[in-house]
């Protein structure tokens, strides 16, 4: 007894050692967006490129990079270089004249992949550009990861955290362990299957290449990986402890339920967000607390269903623990909807908000009835009040429909960039290098769309070499909307840049960027290109 | 429409620098191997304020300056190396004045005046070429006008906002 205790210790330690770990990890990002390409999209360049530079908002690692070429036949480009947040991709060799795609697929830290393509010309222009690939929406995929998604909450939430219930609160029963073991294998395929899902997803591969090694590789090295790996320590976990029951099932199924914790806090984007100190233990509470709550329904509604002796025992430990689990995890909730919306209006003007909204519509009748429950039926129960007992069995059973319509629309999310994702690449900045014999120039703007921004110059001689102007003129102008040249002095800040924080840009669309430097009384480098700016 | 669009916006950026008027040459034609009197002409502060210096620059293969005393002025004339030996009538010449500065004086906006010096055109020079002498205008409070814009190759003076003022060369009489 006293060297199983040990043991089942040792089994909790090292599932805090786990979720402790996980906390820490800070080098999570949002969803990524492109933020520059070269050659730019719709350019025509004189000669074949050597490379192709694509710069993101984020860290980010390519999934498939395809050059379609004049005559339509798409060339894998698997010579890349990452730095940092560019990736430079070596071109293929002999490029011909025409029009060419360059489509790309990568995947951040959020582990959501993300993709587009960009058009540049050789030479000229073909007479008829190959098609740009849309990202197309492959529907079967879609909904094979969403129910991936519901089967891992099921998995999570009502199997191990009914595990949970039966070993700390009670209402133990045949069919009860039963409906929780069945949870637990449905999450334990789930979980695994939404890997190979994910890798479908990130290689944008149809539902029939499943089989294929190469999707289920891809998927295990993206975030999902990780929280597969948590995912199914619980879900095993569990089931062990629902199969030796006792004290066994007490003490396996608490790491268990930590872990479900850690598995949801590893990925996704309400864990990319920042901060990350609060956003990862935010998730955490939230995933524990809805685990310990949704846990308890079926084991409460069998024990009255069944009137079994202590289902009045039963259901007041519950009412007395149920606070603990509530609380955080409504507080964490609201915190999580707070950083993701970032404002009101992102409630009904993106995806993401409506589902939030939907979301918000069943969680409204779960609360009340959980209340109801609660504070209106626990003492009648308790008394003996049969009515009352009618009453919360229906109530519970009405509860457990709704979570599983929570966790159906919660799942959807998994498509929806939420608004603080989107905020973020528009607020991204844009910047072009103009490299010319006498001098070069790099030009940020921050943030990279139209209205009041701050532009950033760096220059330096045409051979890098450091280069001391007497001044810098930044002139911008957008002809084809008949905006006459916006002109504007740098200062110098002492950072080795040269900077300009009164500037505001009407309009979005292609600008003509020009960059006057002064290199002494009497030399003037006019550098000049188009730069795009965001809406 | 798009064209007159474009014109609309150059008129527009050209419009306003215009104002501040050119610095142009008098005479704005010469054969090279020759005397040359350059009359800069200045018609304008910078926008609204006098003039208190003008910096002339010469161009490589100018040699033999000599700047024409002013009235109110003091002429500063700075020397240095030329970046090779020039021929001045059997003398080889690789060194001498490189920049003009007159200072000192007080050119009000709505006046106009001229500078002058002159210099020998050396052979080296290239005929049907426009040869440019970059000018720097000052005014008071650190405000200038830089007519140093010299045209790239396929362009004219006119494409620029502030050209530097140029003669044509001729070829040798």
């Amino acid at each position: 007894m006293s060297a199983m205790t040990r043991a089942a210790k040792r089994l909790l330690l090292a599932a805090l050692v786990i979720v402790g770990c996980l906390l820490q990890t800070q080098a999570a990002f949002a969803h990524a967006s492109l933020i520059g390409v070269e050659p730019a999209d719709g350019s025509v360049v004189a000669s074949a490129p050597a490379s192709f530079t694509l710069s993101f908002s984020e860290p980010t690692s390519p999934l498939s990079l395809k050059l379609i070429g004049p005559d339509g036949v798409a060339t894998s480009l698997d010579r890349f270089a990452l730095r940092d947040q560019t990736l430079d991709i070596v071109a293929p060799a002999g490029l011909g004249n025409g029009t060419y795609v360059l489509s790309w697929r990568v995947i951040s830290e959020d582990g959501h992949p993300v993709g587009g393509s960009s058009v540049f010309s050789i030479g000229a222009p073909s007479a008829t550009a190959p098609s740009t690939i849309a990202e197309p929406v492959d529907a079967p995929v879609r909904a094979a990861i969403w129910a991936a998604k519901l089967g891992t909450y099921v998995g999570l939430f009502l199997g191990v955290g009914g595990v949970f219930f039966l070993g700390w609160i009670g209402g133990a029963t045949p069919t009860v362990r039963r409906l929780c073991g069945a949870f637990l294998v449905v999450g334990l395929g789930a979980v695994p299957l939404s890997i190979g899902l994910q890798g479908l997803d990130a290689l944008d591969l149809p539902l029939s290449a499943i089989a294929q090694p190469l999707a289920w590789t891809t998927g295990y090295g993206t975030s999902l990986g990780r929280l597969a790996i948590l995912a199914l320590a619980a879900l095993l976990l569990a089931l062990t402890g629902l199969f030796a029951g006792g004290w066994l099932a007490r003490w396996l199924s608490l790491p268990a339920l930590l872990l479900v914790g850690a598995a949801l806090a590893s990925s996704g984007h309400a864990s990319a967000a920042q901060p990350q100190w609060s956003m990862r233990p935010a998730v955490f509470l939230h995933a524990v607390g809805i685990a310990f709550w949704a846990g308890a329904l079926i084991p409460l509604a069998a024990a009255f269903a069944a009137s079994s002796s202590d289902a009045v025992a039963t259901l007041r430990r519950f009412s007395g623990a149920v606070p603990f689990a509530v609380l955080p995890l409504v507080a964490a909730g609201l915190l999580l909807a707070f950083v993701q919306l970032g404002t009101i209006d992102a409630l009904w003007t993106t995806a993401y908000g409506i589902v939030f909204l939907v979301k918000l519509a069943l969680l409204a009748p779960l609360f009340l009835l959980a209340a109801i429950n609660r504070f209106a039926l626990t003492e009648p129960v308790a008394a003996g009040d049969p009515r009352a007992i009618r009453h919360l069995r229906r109530s519970v059973l009405a509860e457990i429909v709704l979570v599983v319509a929570i966790f159906a629309v919660a799942a959807a999310w998994r498509f929806t960039p939420p608004p603080r994702a989107l905020a973020e690449a528009a607020a991204a900045p844009v910047s072009i290098h103009i490299h010319t014999e006498p001098a070069m120039a790099d030009l940020t703007l921050t943030p990279g769309r139209a209205g009041p921004v701050q532009a950033s110059i760096v220059i330096m001689t045409g051979d890098f070499g450091p280069l001391d102007a007497k001044g810098v003129t930044l002139v911008l102008s957008n002809p084809t909307a008949g905006i006459e040249p916006i002109r504007r002095e740098a200062k110098k800040p002492g950072d080795g840049t040269w900077r300009i924080d009164d500037l505001t840009l009407p309009i979005p669309g292609r600008w003509t960027a020009r960059i006057d430097i002064l290199v002494s009384d009497f030399e003037l480098v006019k550098l000049e290109d188009t730069i795009e700016i965001r809406p | 429409m798009k064209t007159s669009f474009l014109s609309a916006a150059a008129l527009l950026a050209f419009g306003a620098t215009s104002a501040s008027a050119h610095i142009t040459l008098e005479n704005q034609e010469a054969p090279v191997a020759s005397t040359y009197k350059a009359v800069f002409r200045v018609g304008h502060g910078c926008e609204g304020k006098p003039t208190i210096k003008i910096r002339v620059q010469i161009p490589e293969g100018v040699i033999a300056v000599k700047p024409q005393p002013k009235t109110g002025w003091t002429v500063e004339k700075v020397k240095g190396k030329y970046a090779k030996s020039y021929d001045y009538y059997g003398t080889p010449t690789n060194e001498g004045v490189k920049e003009i500065v007159w200072s000192g004086g007080s050119l009000a906006d709505d006046e106009y005046d001229e500078f002058v010096l002159r210099a020998y055109l050396t052979g080296d020079l290239k005929a049907d070429s426009v040869l440019y002498f970059p000018v720097v205008q000052e005014c008071p409070d650190g405000a200038a006008e830089r007519w140093i814009e010299i045209p790239a190759a396929g362009k004219v003076a006119d494409d620029y906002e502030t050209p530097a003022p140029g003669v044509k060369l001729l070829p040798k009489k």
